[in-house]
């Protein structure tokens, strides 16, 4: 994926941002915890998407149920926390906080490398 | 070429749909801030105190106001008639024994200090006055024939509930704070010597180092009770029972 591409995903970020903020729509507080987690690991794999991406290595599908199995998974472990007493969600936090931070740093080593030569 | 065309248009896509949920959820959580107490400013509480307060004032300008009518009314009707003026009498004393009168008279003031150095030694409640010792004064005093009572000029009566809310007391559902002061209508000596009495209240007391001073009043004034009065449905009297 050439690098000015990029920015397709992030306008649709923001303009998505954007509509969200300007909707009437409010989750309700009860289940905005979860919507939390979620989101957490919708960014995650959204991060992964561009790694691998710009890496070649790119699949729709693994990044489709990437998407959709890791929120699922997520919000899945903060309801078994609740239900159980144990703040289950604080795992999800850590593997998907870290592995965010992962992604961040490959991509920024990829434009870094591809600025020298 | 066609693949990664693909790719920047799933990417896209992903892409806005997190952000819808993004913006929603930080509208969500803004709208949750906004609406619980702790993140409401301090001053804004103080203006309904206020506010509250204020209201209290009025409230109690108003029964004042209703008790003054009732009280002309009483009048108006007992000037004429003599049978009247018996009820009248009869609504006297049970308006005392009731509370709804202020009293005057010989009595007793009791005070019960906290020790400060005690306090700040031992962190620790058994220190502090607590509405049991309140109470258990009170109930002595009653031993000791105290007719009417009042602390820290809230008057006793019938319902007057003394208790424990934090770390200040409430009775009649006023705050009041150390030092307590309770005083009672009543033979000064005999309420005294029921209060002494070995093994009594003062003794349970002392070993916490609450002081408790006793004081023989010649005119004491015990305020009314000056909370309205209220009867609800769980009050009925037995017409047919005896008196």
């Amino acid at each position: 994926m050439r690098k000015r591409l990029v920015i397709f995903p992030l306008l649709a970020l923001i303009i998505g941002a954007i509509i969200g903020i300007k909707s009437s729509f409010v989750f309700s507080p009860l289940y905005s915890k979860y919507v939390a987690i979620g989101i957490l690991a919708c960014i995650d794999s959204c991060l992964g998407g561009i790694r691998s991406q710009l890496n070649k290595s790119f699949d729709m599908f693994i990044f489709l149920s990437g998407f959709f199995g890791n929120t699922i998974i997520a919000i899945l472990l903060t309801w078994l926390g609740n239900k159980l007493n144990i703040q289950l969600e604080i795992a999800a936090i850590v593997v998907y906080g870290s592995r965010l931070f992962d992604n961040f740093a490959q991509i920024r080593r990829f434009f870094i490398k591809k600025k020298e030569y | 070429m066609k693949k990664t065309r693909n790719a920047v248009f799933g990417m896209t896509f992903i892409c806005a749909l997190l952000g819808i949920i993004i913006g929603v959820q930080f509208k969500t959580v803004q709208s949750q801030n906004n609406n619980t107490l702790d993140n409401k400013r301090i001053s804004d509480l103080t203006l309904e105190l206020k506010k509250a307060l204020e209201e209290k004032e009025a409230l109690s300008v108003k029964v004042e106001e209703y008790e003054e009518k009732i009280k002309t009314y009483e009048d108006e009707v007992s000037d004429s008639d003599t049978s009247y003026n018996l009820i009248k009498n009869e609504l006297e004393n049970v308006k005392a024994m009731a509370g709804l009168t202020e009293l005057t008279g010989e009595g007793i003031v009791v005070t019960l200090t906290e020790n400060a150095n005690m306090k700040s030694v031992a962190q620790s409640d058994a220190f502090l006055i607590h509405a049991e010792d309140i109470l258990n004064v009170v109930n002595e005093m009653s031993v000791g024939g105290a007719k009417a009572i009042a602390i820290n000029g809230q008057r006793i009566v019938a319902t007057s509930p003394i208790r424990c809310a934090g770390s200040v007391v409430t009775v009649n559902g006023n705050k009041i704070a150390e030092p307590f002061e309770i005083s009672a209508l009543g033979d000064a000596d005999v309420i005294e010597a029921a209060l002494r009495f070995p093994g009594g209240v003062i003794d349970s007391l002392s070993p916490w180092g609450i002081d408790v001073s006793i004081k023989k009043v010649s005119d004491l004034t015990i305020p009314a009770y000056t909370y309205p009065i209220t009867l609800n449905e769980y009050m009925k009297t037995n017409e047919t029972g005896e008196e």
